[in-house]
């Protein structure tokens, strides 16, 4: 695939270079039908200074010890959490490092169909041919069992339950039908898609939509849980959000550093109300819409963009105001309510100068 | 020959194997072991024969000559368990028949000043490079790392490995004056013993923390060696009073030290390492949390614990250990069995106590790895100080026998008394029954009756005390320490340890609880508790002169605390449908009388005067906090523009009620003052159309129960006159002598109020 003009080329190709070489290098013992050593791809993915590999998921590296087994054993993984936790960014990765390839992906939602799962069909030929494997069509999970790689399936919990149901067979008996091709001239041995080694699904869902409680419990029962939790230390996070909204203003154009202690304001704020707890442990309401750290991060970027297209400066505590009563508190006057609650009574008592910048943009909020 | 140097982390099994291996090979002619060398002559009691764990606990009160402070008091304790490497140190080095010893300095040292724990990690100093190698072999956390270079690794090279990795770890960080003191007195030891030892070997057991230094103070070519005599054991201080015991310890409060006292995690665990190697570790921890989990009727298969087995047998495998370590099963089990979202991380992920909302199959988890094992001392182990302490006091006062006792709290005596009875009750010493007496949130009685009965467990029960203190105001003060520890969030709890804590005349908390406290009272989940707390702890800071409470820096910093929090949940309930909740009003009242009566900074005053104008003008919140704000700031100010619009503004038929209730509440005595609100209450009143008018009557009758009976008839007066009406008694006639009785009685009150200061 050619890298050139895509805005986000798939983590195989992203990171090619790191994956041969730590195919060249990989001594392990590979799980049959495994593109790389359990070690190597965990490797991948936490990263390992020495050898040149970068890390890519920022988080405990024993989530990553029990996703990979999870994958090298007979159930799915199922990657929950709070939106913008990285749960899709994660199990591209891990698709990445175990099939050398992340890009059969089924995208769930209320219009999600079964054959955009399993397998679909050719009208043309199939009006002239009838059912036939020129005819067949074949979606992520036929490919996935066919070829033996990892299929991910995203926000599998907005699909319909009969249609997330259609994983059953072939997570427990590793085995698709394709009862049309049964009485072809082919002796309907093409009727029955059995995976090969290598083959499983990762499904993410997010706690904040109708959730996995709903799930079938005979397909909850085929999956392993891995909950993926926003991002614990706070250097850490406000590191990875001026990293990201570095790269994104950069590409935007804009060439001033945004300042830490800025970031460390936005950061804590978007922590606190997250969490619903200030950085003392004292409990306060969460809001309810998303404070993760992906939505820091476009944040972080807008107040980079009204920064310098407005006034040709990194952006300050007043554009983080102004950014938030125009994003997360838009359309919920609870959260509007919390977030003055909060540059009210919170902010006047942090110490520095960026957080007296904050409380005396308060009344940018609008009401 | 040389002397030589295990480094141990405290706790360790693999520590403790090490150490005994070593020991067995050298038999060597001194085992020197870190530990209070002050208990050199009582190496005999420590291995009388205890079922482990128990403790040395050292308690230490300096002398007080002139005064002018509180003595200085500290109370440490030394665990072990059977796995501890000192421990064993000592019992390998006596079987060997070495001449064993403690050579660290006392435990009443100053440079033990702010230790709890002798063998907490020293982790808090190098974090840095703890953090480093987490990352660099990609594990979580300290515990994971530990286990996995050490517990779960091999036995071949350990000792070389344990070296390293705490030379790395002291080459990075900077050893305080404390360990360079401590340090500098083990040295001696060492040195004393290797001239003592001439051809024969020496051992030495300490802190790995402490081994490169000590290495480089005990070479005889370095620059300025230790000398080579055995040094003096220290003694106590003019005037100071200190001791040490032995005191029965628990699994459970082994893993209880928090922070940076705590030392190794999971002590059942590792005693299943210790008894049976790591296979018999992980089939005993999956054992415990199924049977624990069974007991609770939540199914485990065993399809289940298959996939269990096999999840800790891939994860050992990527992360390279030969048998799955502790944190491999504990992974496997709850991939196996949690098959939903988490709320918080898995505890093992991190360091530190277990977050509420974490999911009830990892809490048995955990609860299995902590284990339920509790010390017992052989008969034969002397009592330690609190027992004869208890016994000398009980007879002293009188309280040595069965029977009821009846105790006036305004006598010297009669306090003395009560407060000693508190205290065993506090440490929940059996045989001393409270009938009657002071509680919270009522009026103030002055007499207790308590009946005192002779009962098998006391002695036991004084021994187990005993590990809190060394005499009983100090223990009772640690057990409450700890009943706050673990009240959690739940501030109705904390109110009480607090009521209790003042009744045993402990009220001073020590600054590091006092800080717990204000801690968890600044983030009480909602208003109507800490309400309730707050007028608890306001009482005793008022009146409680009685109690000796009576402006106590602990209840002002508690007060102070409480504002802040009760203004942020105030202002930040939501639903302008929602119905009058007394709880939530009472928040307010209890801020408005902290505000009145304990002279907090102008800053507070003018902060929550802010909150209270924003949530009286919210549309968005509820009716009685909007009418309690308004009447907050009429109250606090004394006057407030245009009540009389406001009345107006707040009058709608379905929320009137609500708003009234919360001005009453608060402000009552001003809109008696100001007649004006109740001719414009009653216009408003009488313009109502019949439906609207019972529409709002519930709500109208339960604001008017703010008033006392007196003053509604002083309302009542006031608006029949207003209406033309014949002045009228709403009382039931009551004999004039009677009445007259009464007065007399109120004035004789108001007297002896006044003259005890509680006016
Ligand atoms: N722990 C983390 N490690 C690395 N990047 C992170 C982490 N948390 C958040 N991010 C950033 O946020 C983005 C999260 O995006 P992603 O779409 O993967 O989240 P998600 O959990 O799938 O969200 P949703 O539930 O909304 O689908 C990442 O691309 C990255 O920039
Ligand atoms: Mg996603």
């Amino acid at each position: 695939m050619s890298v050139d003009g895509l805005q986000r080329p798939p983590a195989e190709v992203r990171f090619a270079g790191e994956l041969a070489a730590l195919r060249d290098g990989d001594t392990g013992d590979r799980p049959p039908g495994w593109a790389l050593s359990l070690r190597a791809a965990r490797t991948f993915i936490l990263g390992d200074q020495k050898a040149g590999i970068t890390r890519k998921f920022v988080g405990d590296p024993s989530l990553i010890d029990r996703a990979l087994i999870s994958l090298a054993t007979s159930r799915g993984l199922m990657l929950v959490g709070e939106p913008g936790t990285a749960k899709s960014l994660l199990s591209e990765l891990l698709a990445a490092a175990v099939s050398g390839d992340s890009t059969l992906t089924i995208q769930g939602g209320a219009a999600t169909t079964e054959d955009q799962i399993k397998y679909g069909w050719n009208y043309a030929l199939l009006v002239a041919d009838g059912p036939s494997t020129r005819s067949l069509v074949p979606a992520p999970l036929l490919r996935g069992m066919a070829e033996g790689r990892v299929v991910r399936f995203e926000e599998i919990t907005r699909c319909p339950l009969e249609v997330q149901d259609c994983l059953l067979s072939p997570l427990s008996d590793r085995v698709l039908a394709v009862p049309e091709l049964a009485g072809t001239d082919t002796g309907g041995t093409d009727s029955m898609v059995f995976a090969r080694d290598g083959f499983n699904v990762i499904a993410t869902a997010n706690t904040r939509d109708r959730g996995v409680n709903e799930m079938s419990a005979a397909l909850k029962r085929r999956f392993n849980f891995e909950t993926v939790f926003p991002i614990a230390d706070f250097d850490t996070e406000v590191s990875l959000v001026a990293q990201e909204a570095g790269a994104l203003l950069h590409r935007s154009g804009v060439t001033a550093e945004q300042r830490r202690d800025v970031l460390e304001v936005l950061v804590t704020t978007f922590r606190e109300l997250r969490t619903g707890r200030t950085g003392k442990g004292d409990a306060m309401e969460r809001m309810t819409a998303v404070m993760s750290t992906a939505e820091a991060v476009s944040v972080a970027h807008a107040v980079g963009l009204r920064g310098w297209f407005l006034r040709r400066e990194p952006g300050t505590p007043a554009d983080i105001v102004s950014c938030l009563a125009g994003t997360a508190a838009k359309d919920n006057p609870d959260d509007l309510a919390k977030l003055r609650r909060y540059l009210e009574q919170e902010a006047p008592r942090r110490a520095g100068e960026q957080w007296k910048a904050l409380h005396a943009a308060r009344h940018l909020l609008p009401g | 020959m040389g002397p030589t140097f295990l480094g141990v982390r405290h706790h360790s099994p693999a520590c403790a194997a090490l150490v005994a291996r070593v020991i067995d090979t050298l038999r060597p002619a001194h085992v020197l072991v870190e530990g209070g060398a002050d208990l050199n002559g009582r190496i005999d009691e420590l291995l009388l024969g205890h079922e482990l764990p128990v403790a040395v606990f050292s308690s230490y009160r300096d002398g007080l000559r002139d005064g002018s402070r509180e003595p200085m008091r500290h109370a440490s304790w030394a665990p072990f368990c059977e796995y501890s490497p000192e421990w064993v140190a000592l019992r390998a080095g006596r079987a060997v028949g070495a001449a064993v010893r403690f050579i660290d300095l006392p435990a009443w040292d100053p440079a033990f000043a702010s230790r709890r724990n002798r063998y907490a990690d020293a982790e808090v100093r190098y974090a840095d490079v703890v953090a480093r190698l987490c990352a660099e072999f990609a594990v979580d956390n300290v515990d994971t790392l530990w286990d996995h270079l050490f517990e779960a690794a091999p036995a071949e090279g350990l000792q070389e490995r344990l070296a390293a990795y705490f030379d790395l770890v002291r080459g990075e960080s900077d050893a305080t004056e404390e360990d360079a003191a401590r340090e500098e007195y083990m040295a001696r030891w060492v040195r004393a013993a290797v001239a003592d030892a001439g051809e024969r070997p020496v051992v030495v057991v300490t802190g790995g923390f402490h081994r490169a230094a000590l290495i480089r103070l005990c070479d005889p070519a370095a620059s300025d060696p230790a000398p080579a005599v055995w040094p003096e054991i220290p003694t106590l201080p003019d005037g100071a009073v200190g001791g040490s015991y032995v005191v029965p310890f628990s699994f459970r409060r082994l893993d209880a030290f928090d922070g940076y006292q705590s030392g190794m995690p999971s002590p059942a665990y590792y005693q299943h390492l210790w008894d049976h190697g790591p296979e018999g570790a992980a089939r005993e921890l999956t054992r415990a949390v199924v049977e624990r989990l069974r007991a609770l009727r939540q199914p485990v298969s065993t399809a289940d614990l298959i996939a269990a087995r096999t999840a800790a047998d891939g994860l050992a495998l990527v992360r390279g250990h030969a048998v799955p370590s502790r944190v491999d099963i504990l992974d496997g089990l709850a991939s196996a069995l949690v098959n939903e979202a988490l709320d918080v991380p898995l505890p093992w992920t991190a360091r530190g106590t277990l977050a509420p909302g974490t999911h009830p199959a990892v809490v048995e988890m955990v609860a299995a790895l902590s284990g339920e094992r509790v010390g017992r001392l052989h008969p034969d182990t002397p009592a330690p100080p609190l027992v004869h302490d208890v016994t000398a006091l009980l007879e002293r006062l009188g309280l040595d026998r069965a029977g009821p006792v009846d105790l006036d709290l305004t006598r010297p005596d009669g306090l003395e008394r009560s407060r000693v009875l508190h205290r065993l009750r506090v440490l929940a010493v059996p045989g001393f029954a409270r009938d009657s007496g002071p509680r919270t949130g009522v009026d103030p009685v002055l007499t207790e009756r308590w009946r005192l009965s002779v009962h098998d467990g006391r002695t036991g029960a004084l021994i187990e005390a005993g590990a809190y203190g060394a005499v009983l105001e100090e223990a009772a003060a640690a057990a409450l320490a700890d009943r706050i520890g673990a009240a959690g969030s739940d501030v109705d709890v904390i109110a009480a340890v607090l009521f209790d804590a003042a009744l045993a005349g402990c009220a001073e908390l020590s600054a590091r609880l006092l800080e717990d406290v204000v801690r968890r009272v600044g983030s009480a989940p909602e208003p109507a508790a800490l309400g309730r707390v707050l007028a608890v702890v306001l009482s005793l800071w008022r009146h409680d002169r009685l109690l000796g409470t009576a402006h106590s820096d602990t209840l002002g910093a508690v007060l102070a605390a409480g504002v802040t929090r009760a203004l942020w949940l105030v202002e930040g309930v939501r639903g302008p449908g929602l119905p009058a909740d007394p709880g939530r009003i009472g928040a307010l009242v209890a801020v408005r009388d902290i505000l009145v009566h304990c002279g907090l900074d102008d800053a507070v005053h003018s902060g929550s005067l802010a909150v209270a104008d924003r949530v009286a003008a919210d549309a968005g919140a509820p009716p009685d906090l909007r009418g309690a704000a308004f009447g907050f700031g009429w109250s606090l100010r004394g006057e407030a523009s245009s009540v009389e619009r406001a009345v107006r503004g707040a009058f709608a038929p379905a929320s009137a009620g609500d708003w009234l209730a919360g001005v009453f509440a608060l402000a009552r005595e001003r809109v008696l003052a100001a007649g004006g609100v109740l001719d414009v209450l009653d216009d408003l009143l009488a313009g109502l159309g019949e439906e609207d008018f019972l529409i709002a009557l519930p709500a109208l009758r339960q604001a008017f129960t703010w008033f006392p009976p007196r003053e509604r008839e002083t309302i009542a007066a006031h608006v029949v006159a207003r209406h033309g009406g014949a002045p009228m008694s709403l009382r039931l006639p009551e004999p004039a002598d009677l009445v007259a009785a009464g007065r007399a009685l109120d004035a004789r009150v108001d007297a002896v109020l006044t003259r005890e200061g509680l006016l």
